[in-house]
């Protein structure tokens, strides 16, 4: 059984994968993992080359559009020591194209089908829960804490649907940040956040919000337990509705 | 009166409407506007009754000039009344929108002067809010029964969904509950709206430029528990709607005592388990394969309170019993009590790489604990074969813990049919 070893990057990880896949005769049979560096450390370092992480992307898209969206969902968890599990489970990609999702009795498959759904619901989930403030320039500010670094598809979601204002997005545990103005949309990362004044209309707004909010829920059918497990209270943080409770 | 009072009279008049999807609907927005609608919706907050919250709900006005028995904005109910102006509604909309607060409006509104008068007015708003304003996100419309086929029409181009609520399930209750409601006001024009969301649809095929009407369809509510019809008249009047005037929803809605009056049941509390068994039997009618006669009889017409309705279904019928999980197709696993439309096609899938072992069953995810009296796996039994329905009915119920929470639930203490 071969093993090889990554400097631990994306891009590397994808790149490795695609130099397995085309050199492995069973990928299957192999392992990948990051590269330690320590003194006993066995195995074959696989060097990192961008192009060929990009193309193996693009290539699984054409084959098997599905799994290469999990692919990219299962990537926004970041998640460390799956290696091996995401190698095997393109390499399957590439044998059985979409129908890949259904072979859940392949633990490399159900693992990283898996951790791509619990990413993929995030993002969803923060479609519905960011909040933005209106600053005093006009601008709108959206602060987040999500578990996954789902910032780039979630700003590009906001970039389809809040396009004629001017916003930013910010990831406040990553130090990320994404900005829409003017049909451009930019990345970045910030050193030092200074929350910036708010706007005087903003505080009248959310009084509304927390009024309708409070209102909308029928008293007879009160259900605390429902709303939690809907609503988990690690997101509750940044909710408006949910402040001086 | 300020908009923050306003705010608190007409959502609190609008939360007893069920209905709160935003899906269905994809729309672009327009490129200099707010706005865009999700095919798969999105919620955008849950309530402290942990409904989900992706609209601003809210009535136009609460000034009625109806007296619905069991309607919080009936006229003789003393309630402080207000209405909002067009310009109140668009800017909570767009306020709340930039903020994304909601996926877009729910408007309805009390009849005011005539159900034209409303009508015309609601349609208003919608049109300020897509030409003015250029507001591509989500609206849902109520129709004021008896409004004219211009204004419903119109409705439709602004809207992505509009709904006609047919209230209570039966002619006579309408009449003895809502007797200034007709049942012809409600259903011409959901036909009418029917007719229209075709015709948009062939139009549309032919050209992309053809208008799109309420491209989410069409969906109503109906009043649980305040009238004496039975669960097998509820689900046959929706399999009706379903079939025959293409609705996307039928709302349940349990009946929360908010004025007394001599025409209404007596409840100790809404009936919600009730509710909650009309919802999973709705959901066998839609993605199931079931019929509303399979489910219930005329000498069986109420619901289980004790088992979901498929398990009911399986419990009467074990010559059905048991299902091969490596033969069977797809609307026979789906029969399967325990097996919902994931399961199976998980089942399905995972077919095609390998035969499925009882172990590989628990690892793609399918919940055995009801499925397993039911179920073989390459001809082997979970469990001791051919029991007598009457022990896998009493084993069902010690060990149904998920099923906990609902019977924890308060009980109907007066059934509706004993006061009419």
């Amino acid at each position: 059984m071969n093993r090889y070893l990554y400097d631990g990057t994306a891009d590397g990880l994808l790149s490795s994968i695609a130099w397995i896949l085309e050199e492995e005769p069973d990928p299957e049979k192999v392992t990948l993992r990051e590269r330690m560096d320590t003194l006993f450390e066995e195995g074959f370092t696989i060097g990192t080359d961008a192009t060929l992480a990009e193309s193996l992307f693009f290539r699984l898209k054409q084959h098997a559009p599905d799994a290469a969206h999990t692919l990219y969902s299962f990537m926004l968890a970041e998640k460390e020591g799956m290696e091996t599990s995401l190698l095997h489970y393109v390499s399957l990609a590439f044998k059985h194209g979409d129908k890949v999702k259904g072979y859940l009795t392949h633990p490399a498959v159900r693992d990283i089908v898996n951790v791509a759904k619990k990413a993929g619901r995030e993002l969803h989930r923060m479609k519905g829960l960011l909040r933005f403030e209106k600053l005093q320039d006009g601008a709108y500010l959206a602060k987040m804490e999500p578990d996954y670094n789902i910032i780039n598809p979630l700003a590009y979601h906001f970039s389809r649907r809040l396009r004629a204002q001017h916003w930013f997005l910010y990831d406040v545990k990553r130090r990320t940040a994404a900005r829409w103005n003017n049909g451009t949309l930019q990345f970045g990362t910030i050193e030092q956040f200074t929350t910036p004044a708010l706007s005087e209309e903003e505080k009248k707004v959310q009084e509304l919000w927390k009024a309708f909010f409070k209102t909308i829920a029928i008293p007879d059918r009160k259900n605390p337990h429902l709303q939690k497990s809907n609503m988990p209270m690690k997101y509750w943080k940044y909710l408006v509705e949910k402040q001086g409770e | 009166m300020d908009t923050l009072a306003k705010l608190q009279i007409l959502s609190g008049a609008a939360r007893y409407d069920a209905s709160c999807a935003s899906s269905g609907s994809k729309r672009e927005g327009p490129s200099c506007g707010t706005g865009n609608t999700s095919s798969s919706g999105i919620c955008h907050s849950w309530a402290d009754d942990g409904r989900c919250i992706s609209l601003l709900k809210i009535l136009l006005s609460n000034d009625c000039i109806y007296d619905c028995a069991y309607c919080v904005n009936r006229s003789t109910n003393p309630v402080e009344r207000a209405s909002f102006s067009a310009r109140e509604v668009i800017d909570l909309t767009l306020d709340f929108y930039r903020r994304n607060y909601i996926e877009g409006l729910f408007l309805s509104s009390a009849v005011m002067q005539s159900p034209d008068q409303t009508m015309e007015r609601m349609v208003r708003v919608a049109e300020a809010l897509r030409t003015e304003e250029q507001f591509g996100g989500y609206i849902h419309m109520k129709i004021i029964p008896g409004s004219s086929s211009e204004l419903v029409r119109k409705a439709g181009l602004y809207a992505d969904r509009i709904s006609v609520n047919i209230e209570l399930p039966s002619q006579a209750s309408l009449q003895r509950l809502a007797p200034q409601k007709h049942k012809h006001a409600i259903l011409e024009p959901m036909a009418l709206i029917g007719r229209e969301i075709t015709t948009s649809l062939v139009e549309r095929k032919a050209s992309h430029r053809a208008p799109r009407f309420a491209p989410a369809g069409q969906s109503t509510q109906m009043i649980i528990g305040a009238s004496p019809e039975n669960d097998f008249q509820i689900l046959r009047l929706s399999q009706g709607l379903y079939k025959k005037m293409n609705l996307k929803r039928v709302y349940y809605s349990a009946y929360v005592p908010v004025i007394a009056d001599n025409r209404l049941p007596v409840l100790a509390a809404p009936p919600l388990l009730r509710e909650h068994r009309l919802y999973q039997a709705d959901w066998l009618l839609r993605f199931y394969g079931f019929s509303a006669e399979e489910i219930l009889s005329d000498d069986a017409p109420h619901l289980d309170e004790s088992f979901d309705p498929k398990t009911a279904w399986a419990l009467r019928h074990p010559e059905f019993f048991p299902v091969e999980i490596n033969g069977a197709d797809y609307a026979t696993l789906l029969r399967v009590p325990g097996i919902g439309v994931l399961s199976a096609k998980r089942i399905v899938a995972a077919r095609r790489f390998s035969r499925i072992t009882p172990d590989g069953l628990k690892k793609i995810g399918v919940v055995i604990k009801r499925a397993k009296y039911f179920i073989t796996c390459s001809g082997r039994s979970f469990e001791k074969p051919d029991q007598p329905p009457a022990l896998i009915r009493q084993r069902l119920l010690l060990g149904e813990s998920s099923e906990a929470p609902m019977s924890i639930l308060p009980k109907q203490l007066v059934l509706p049919g004993l006061i009419a």
